[in-house]
């Protein structure tokens, strides 16, 4: 959370000569950021952001004792000065209120029951108010707003009589009950959360807001004042349901100290006595049944030393510590520190203090060096996937393809598949993204549609897709998908840049088939398994999608040589005349069973029955005669024919 | 016959000189230098002199020959050097190439391979763990309290799935320091006793969160370096960061490290990068001088007991910062709205 607080408010507490820019770097450095330094009037505001670590800086007396150490530790004089309060008895010894505590929802309440005068203002605490973005409404509640920026525990004030009470019982909220807050809105609370009620109805919403019916009026003449030390988890439950996140509710989510409950109410007391004519009609209440246990640890010097990564001298490290509030002890080697309360639930081992040590002495001061340590993993690059993605995402750049990087959530109507095999969000950002998708080829295509203008479009991604299992984590599998819209692009196309990237990533065993599940393309294969698909989904789109995983299982990096031919090829071209029914790779197949000496046939051109083939025949051992061509040559026009019933065409 | 050469050399040279075109040359040259040219036949005429003259007249036709045969050399380049200048001439280079195709790699592609490639050079692995975790990984391993804001369901993404006893629900990784436990683990199950445990991991992967804004959206990356080992320390955690933040974003920048709060490192730090715009003077785009970069600590003794390393014997550091932010940090990119990185507007995606 981010605090807001005054220079001049500050200085209250803190006695120094360092400038606004000095304290703020100084405490950034340090301790907790000091995000900027603003002009307000003739006066300057710190923005600090408080992390949820140290609810104990989120204040003005917490930052004045904060900093007195920061910038004492770095050779500036400055002084906290906590403010003085006496305990104040009461003339008066009437009980007007009890108050029936629930030890597991309240650590601590503390409350003073008093007369008051509606007053105006005064005009500084208006200003400070507003300074740290609180809106002044009037006296008796600026005094609490005032007391929570100053020490930093929330407080709250009731009006005596329209409490209409002599007994407030803290207890949990049973789900369904009704309340309005103070800013008449209305709320049903979820339950388990924590209220006061008069016997009646609830009264307040404790560490979150007041209630309506309780709340001070312009016309208040005695109050309660009112402090509570909560359980966080049930503050910050309640706060995120309701959607109530005032800057009480942000404190007391953060365990705050008890003891600052005490000196919260203390402060009050002594802000109503002196600027609301403010009068104890009681003794004030203080209800505490459990005090945390002082706490002590100690830590090694060689622990401090190894890291921090340099000598420090245990002298030094306790006088930061000192400084800081720890109580220490030097014993042989070790250090014994014990926890100033208001630190009691962020200082718990010693690398809680090791922290302490090293930021007070400063990250700055310490020198750079790389770790000497290297992993002595080999690394097998034909199994490593990052490689190979590399590899692949450079060819299809290359290829003129333009990578996309689409969310893995999407919408129902996005959703592939059946939907009870579909990992399911259970609070998604909106039913756009539900599902956890089981291809990436919707995305993609969305991403087409949603770029209209374009009229020739490649597009590729490589992420993972998730399936369900039946126990245990969903599967993850790596997916390469492209989308292709264009004119000029075929399904050969899509087949060659797969068949491309295959022999580019060494793997031999690559075949395809017509598609199983039916429509226009195919299947790919590799080493007999289905890897992934061709989908001609329109005239003019295209797409595929190939398990990557399964991919690189076949990739390789082994070469292998083979001789250098000897003697020269043959070339000749065999036109053909045949049924438009059989597909071209059983011809071919078909043609290379003929003879050893066939070392390459491809497909030069076809038109409706009558296809050409390249045939390329090789001797390694001498130079091809015609002769030895004519016969193989009479072989391959013998078996098409018996086969498949073809003619030559001459 | 001496008059007749001179003759034949005084009419070539003249011809080889009014040559208009290459064509032409070819003609005289053929013309007297041909199986039937005039310089040949006159060459076949010197048998018939007589033997004193002979020798004499031999060494003029020579010298005739060469001489014809000089200048057509010089002519014939003098027409191959016009058509070079006539083929430059042609050649308007302003007008496009012919390109072969290129596509685009997406930027967070681009940032994820610089980013490989620095951290490999001082020899950290690359390292991929599930993006769909359990609770366990994500936060109870690293030391979470079961009610700490992180774990509820406002940050971070539920799977509807049934909760594991042990492990806890189902989610959306929410960091990467989720691989943090799971490597830990990985190396201490194949490490021998009497060997060291030493770590030098690099986690990049998709990351979830629920929110969406300005500098925020639902999927994005991260990088998480983890550094496990004897005597591992803060001032090493210090090198590795400024080895980063110069190799990526330049010499002229530089690091820092600030307190700061997370629940799986103890110490904590807040890793700032100087301002690429002023260069640390302080400007609009930064805080004095300084933008935050992300988190960094020194691993808690909870965390690595959780991967069953003994805190007593080992320390590590880690980081895990995000991909797209140190993407935005560099100087001149000025992407002022992290969703464009996934709007896939092709527009953008072709600009890089």
């Amino acid at each position: 959370m981010d605090i807001k607080i005054v220079d001049g408010h500050l200085r209250e507490f803190l006695k120094t000569k360092a400038t606004p820019e000095k304290i703020a770097e100084t405490l950034s450095l340090a301790s907790v950021s000091v995000e900027r330094i603003e002009k307000f009037g003739n006066d300057l505001v710190y923005h600090i952001e408080i992390t949820t670590n140290r609810p104990d800086l989120a204040s003005v007396i917490g930052i004045a004792k904060e900093t007195a150490a920061v910038l004492s530790q770095s050779g500036i004089n400055a002084v906290y000065t906590p403010p003085v309060l006496p305990n104040p008895k009461s003339a008066i010894k009437e009980k007007p209120i009890t108050i029936n505590n629930n030890p597991q929802l309240v650590r601590r309440i503390n409350a003073a029951v008093m007369e008051v005068a509606m007053r105006e203002t005064p005009q500084y605490i208006k200003e400070r108010l507003e300074a740290s973005g609180i809106r002044s409404l009037n006296l008796i509640i600026d005094i609490t707003n005032y007391v929570m920026l100053t020490i930093g525990h929330p407080t709250h004030v009731f009006d005596l009589d329209r409490l209409n009470t002599s007994e407030l019982n803290i207890r949990e909220s049973k789900k369904g009950e009704k309340i309005t807050t103070l800013d008449k809105k209305e709320y049903i609370l979820p339950g388990g959360d924590i209220v006061a009620d008069n016997g009646k109805e609830i009264v307040d919403l404790l560490g979150i807001m007041g209630l309506e019916n309780s709340v001070v009026t312009d016309t208040t003449k005695r109050i309660v004042f009112f402090i509570n030390n909560n359980d966080p988890h049930k503050i910050r439950k309640t706060s995120m349901t309701l959607g109530i996140r005032t800057e009480a509710a942000q404190l007391n989510e953060k365990s705050l100290d008890p003891e600052l409950s005490y000196t919260a109410l203390l402060y009050g007391i002594h802000l109503y006595e002196t600027v609301a004519e403010g009068k104890l009609l009681a003794d004030i209440i203080d209800i505490y049944p459990s005090k945390p246990t002082p706490k002590t640890i100690s830590v090694t010097k060689e622990k401090i030393d190894s890291v921090i990564g340099i000598d420090i001298a245990l002298t030094k490290a306790q006088s930061i510590l000192n400084s800081l509030g720890f109580e220490t002890k030097i014993d042989a080697n070790s250090l014994l520190a014990a926890v100033p309360k208001s630190r009691m639930d962020d200082v718990e081992k010693e690398e809680d203090l090791i922290e302490e040590i090293a930021r007070m002495y400063g990250y700055h001061n310490l020198p750079s060096k790389l770790p000497q340590i290297m992993s002595e993993k080999p690394r097998h690059l034909e199994k490593d996937i990052f490689f190979w993605e590399k590899r692949v995402k450079d060819a299809l750049k290359y290829w003129g393809f333009t990578e996309t990087y689409t969310y893995s959530m999407v919408s129902e109507a996005m959703y592939e598949g059946p939907l009870e095999n579909a990992v399911k969000l259970k609070n998604p950002l909106g039913d756009d993204y539900m599902y956890m998708r089981a291809t990436l080829v919707p995305s993609l295509l969305k991403v087409i549609s949603e770029n209209k203008q374009y009229k020739e479009v490649k597009l590729f991604e490589l992420a993972n897709v998730y399936h369900k299992k039946p126990k245990g984590l969903p599967e993850e599998i790596p997916m390469l998908a492209a989308v292709i819209k264009s004119s000029s692009f075929s399904f050969y196309h899509a087949k060659g840049i797969i068949e491309q990237l295959a022999k580019d990533l060494g793997i031999k065993d690559l075949s395809f088939s017509p598609p199983s599940k039916g429509g226009v393309g195919a299947d790919v294969i590799i080493g007999g398994k289905e890897v992934g698909a061709i989908e001609v989904l329109e005239e003019e789109l295209i797409d595929f999608e190939i398990n990557f995983e399964l991919l690189i299982q076949h990739a390789t990096l082994h070469k292998k040589y083979l001789p250098l031919p000897k003697y020269p090829p043959v070339i000749e071209d065999m036109a053909f005349f045949i049924s438009e029914d059989i597909s071209t790779g059983k011809i071919i197949d078909l043609i290379r069973e003929q003879s050893p000496l066939i070392k390459d046939v491809s497909l030069l051109d076809r038109y409706k029955d009558s296809r050409t083939f390249h045939i390329l025949y090789q001797d390694p051992t001498k130079n091809l005669a015609t002769a030895d061509i004519a016969s193989i040559r009479e072989k391959i026009t013998d078996s098409l024919s018996k086969k498949f019933n073809a003619s030559p065409k001459l | 016959m001496e008059e007749q050469l001179i003759g034949i050399k005084n009419t070539a040279l003249s011809f080889i000189l009014e040559a208009k075109t290459l064509h032409e040359l070819e003609e005289t040259k053929l013309q007297f230098l041909g199986r039937s040219g005039t310089l040949t036949l006159a060459f076949k005429d010197l048998v018939k002199l007589p033997m004193e003259k002979r020798k004499e007249v031999g060494m003029l036709a020579n010298e005739v020959k060469t001489a014809i045969e000089e200048a057509l050399e010089q002519k014939q380049l003098q027409f191959l050097g016009n058509q070079k200048k006539e083929q430059a001439k042609k050649i308007d280079v302003t007008e496009p190439g012919e390109k072969p195709s290129l596509g685009h790699l997406h930027l967070i592609t681009q940032a994820i391979e610089e980013i490989t490639t620095i951290f490999e050079g001082i020899g950290f692995q690359r390292v991929r763990y599930p993006e769909i975790e359990w609770d366990w990984y994500a936060f109870e391993a690293l030391n979470f309290p079961e009610s700490h804001p992180a774990r509820d369901d406002w940050e971070t993404f539920f799977v509807d799935e049934d909760t594991d006893p042990k492990m806890g629900p189902v989610i959306l990784t929410p960091h990467t320091s989720s691989g943090q436990v799971r490597e830990m683990i990985n190396v201490v199950k194949s490490h021998s006793a009497e060997e060291k445990i030493q770590i030098k991991m690099l986690n990049i992967a998709k990351c979830y969160r629920r929110q969406s804004d300005v500098s925020h959206t639902q999927m994005f990356h991260q990088f998480e370096g983890l550094v496990v080992g004897k005597n591992i320390a803060i001032t090493h955690l210090k090198g590795t960061l400024d080895y980063f933040v110069k190799s990526y974003f330049g010499e002229k920048r530089k690091a820092r490290i600030r307190p700061y709060h997370f629940q799986f490192t103890e110490p904590s730090f807040e890793v700032d990068v100087s301002c690429g715009v002023c260069l640390g003077k302080g400007c609009k785009l930064c805080k004095a001088g300084w933008l935050e970069m992300g988190g960094a600590g020194m691993v808690h003794p909870n965390v690595l007991k959780a991967g069953g390393i003994d805190p007593k014997k080992y320390t590590g550091f880690a980081f895990g910062w995000g991909v797209e932010r140190v993407l935005m940090m560099k100087d001149d990119i000025e992407i002022d709205d992290l969703r464009l990185l996934y709007s896939n507007n092709l527009a953008f995606l072709e600009q890089f």
